[in-house]
């Protein structure tokens, strides 16, 4: 009897992909209701500027932004089991060529913003193919003492970057400048919401699939014929683009760029939001940005005690709920239905 | 002759983990590799899948020189193989699993995948079809829905073979597949492997239970590393140098 059952849901199985694949119409209705709650998210939070003519919230709200495509790219590379410890530099990166580029040669900032982001992805497939061999702590520290001679290479150049002092007289983006923040904070929402969909996509097409393939046991991944260096470097240079692109867009919004703000303690705080919002997740990151910049920096009392709440939270983390905050609302439905089951059985 | 290497060896600094061996395999067989533990089958297996570089000696396939070509460039070549431990991603469920094993065959460029062309969409729709039709024939189909680190030693060591069955391998190196198996699990397992053979692929296993034995049609016994017998089942079976090694003493067990 159970046996049959299978053969019949293995049948429908098999018609329904191939229903599935001769129309894909169909399951369209279900996708939009699906979309629905983060079509009014993404309202709202469009919506934030008409409230408030603070430009201090907004400008934090951007500064968020920046860093959820940060900490969003990081995590992209980090499901191929690598932990880059200099992604921050290659936020530098981006925002030094970007920013050089427009100074020097007075090129336009819509020029020089990709192509930021196309020179830290370049210099991420470089350091890709030495790094492809490495795997965990030496991964980290080889990773981490590039970050700190890059940042050593960008202050060497202080004729073009202006050295430690920063780069300052950064143009900012043509159409975007007003009295206000309100533009930059439209265009910077819409370019975060087209990068998170495009690593979304990513994540879960077969590049998704191989790099979590290679981070489970990069033997099996192989054996099946996973390119594991190929896609080891791949995901390094999306991860890259879209840090090198932040970094360009953070460059024209602030005007003023230093290697302060690429220090590499900052790329530390990046893996916070990822692993404390939940790694597993590509909500995480996300949300993990949220917890531990957005509303820190909003209660600007807060902003001394973080590093404390920070390893506190972590500390949580590790033993309460180690998929990350995201996790937590699944977590606490499965306790309160186990609860209700021990007073139903009561 | 589909496959054969010739005088392979490895040296681990001085260890010397495989010594001058050479065989063959012809299209269609089931060769049986065994040997004690220790003996060195799993290194011939990572020395032919490109998991080690050989010391000396050569593996050719179709004909083809693959000396110390990289595993994926090997699977592609359509040599398929388990693995003795872990033969599978662990936080991936059974049906993923499989899926994400098909990478070769059909494949996609990267510009497919980047841009969802409708061929990567045929692609992965055919791959979600055929990985459900090997889960039917390794019997894990009722499974197919569960996270594969919390399925029972003997499913797990199935799930590895479904997964090497969809590289669509003309050549499958099993390692140790009956390991760790109950005995329902290794009838099962045995079925499915000839079955496997009948639709033409080329096997071999490596093994230290004896039991497999009656799979085989040719048996290479090696010990430390060193080829001592090789002939049909019933042969090696008999043969004293085998059984000494398997039992020590001077063959008079």
């Amino acid at each position: 009897m159970v046996v049959k059952n299978y053969k019949k849901n293995y049948e429908k199985d098999i018609n329904m992909i191939e229903e599935s694949t001769l129309s894909n119409r169909k399951s369209n209705k279900g996708k939009i209701a699906q979309l629905l709650p983060y079509l009014v998210l993404i309202i709202v939070i469009a919506l934030i500027p008409l409230f408030t003519h603070s430009s201090y919230y907004l400008h934090i709200l951007i500064l968020t932004l920046i860093y959820i495509i940060v900490s969003v790219s990081f995590r992209f590379i980090a499901i191929s089991g690598q932990f880059p410890l200099a992604h921050i530099v290659f936020m530098g990166i981006g925002g030094y060529t970007s920013g050089v580029l427009a100074i020097q040669l007075k090129w336009s900032p819509w020029l020089t913003m990709p192509l930021g982001a196309l020179l830290a992805m370049a210099i991420g497939i470089l350091i890709g193919f030495p790094f492809a061999r490495l795997r965990a702590l030496y991964y980290a520290l080889v990773s981490f003492f590039f970050g700190v001679g890059m940042i050593q290479v960008i202050t060497a150049f202080g004729r073009y970057t202006g050295g430690i002092g920063g780069l300052v007289g950064i143009p900012g983006i043509p159409g975007l400048i007003s009295t206000n923040k309100v533009p930059y904070y439209y265009f910077i929402l819409g370019v975060t919401i087209v990068c998170l969909l495009i690593l979304y996509r990513f994540e879960h097409s077969r590049i998704g699939t191989n790099l979590k393939a290679i981070d489970q046991s990069h033997l099996v991944a192989s054996s099946i014929g996973i390119n594991e260096a190929r896609y080891r470097v791949l995901a390094l240079a999306i991860g890259c683009f879209f840090a090198g692109l932040a970094g360009a867009i953070y460059a024209h919004y602030n005007y003023v760029i230093s290697p302060a703000s690429f220090q590499m303690s900052q790329t530390l705080w990046i893996v916070m939001y990822v692993l404390i919002g939940g790694l597993g997740s590509f909500a995480g990151p996300i949300v993990g940005t949220i917890v531990l910049f957005l509303v820190p920096e909003f209660y600007s009392s807060l902003r001394t005690v973080v590093p404390f709440i920070s390893a506190a939270l972590m500390l949580a983390v590790v033993f309460l709920i180690p998929d990350g905050i995201v996790s937590l609302p699944g977590l606490l439905k499965l306790r309160l239905e186990a609860i209700r089951k021990r007073k139903r059985e009561l | 002759m589909l496959f054969e290497i010739n005088k392979l060896s490895k040296h681990f600094s001085g260890l010397v983990a495989v010594d001058q061996l050479s065989m063959f395999v012809n299209e269609g067989e089931i060769m049986g590799l065994i040997g004690p533990n220790g003996a060195g089958k799993s290194t011939v297996f990572n020395l032919i899948t490109g998991v080690l570089q050989p010391t000396e000696g050569t593996v050719k396939y179709n004909g083809k020189d693959i000396t110390g070509k990289g595993p994926h460039i090997i699977a592609e070549l359509g040599i398929g193989r388990t693995f003795q431990m872990n033969p599978l991603f662990p936080d991936f469920t059974v049906l993923e699993n499989v899926v994400a094993s098909f990478q070769c065959r059909p494949k996609s460029s990267l510009f497919d995948i980047f841009f969802n062309t409708t061929t990567y969409r045929h692609n992965e729709a055919s791959i979600l079809k055929q990985s459900i039709e090997i889960l039917q024939l390794v019997g894990l189909y009722k499974v197919k829905d569960e996270l594969a680190k919390n399925q029972p030693h003997g499913y797990q060591k199935m799930l590895g073979m479904a997964r090497a069955l969809a590289v669509k391998p003309k050549l499958l190196l099993l390692d140790e597949p009956l390991s760790g198996m109950n005995p329902e699990e290794i009838e099962f397992a045995m079925t499915a492997i000839r079955k496997t053979r009948d639709q033409g692929v080329t096997i071999i296993l490596v093994e230290h239970n004896m039991r497999v034995l009656e799979l085989c049609d040719r048996v290479v016994v090696i010990s430390f590393g060193k080829k001592i017998a090789e002939g049909l089942p019933q042969e090696v079976r008999d043969n004293e140098e085998v059984i000494r090694a398997y039992f020590g003493g001077h063959g008079s067990a």
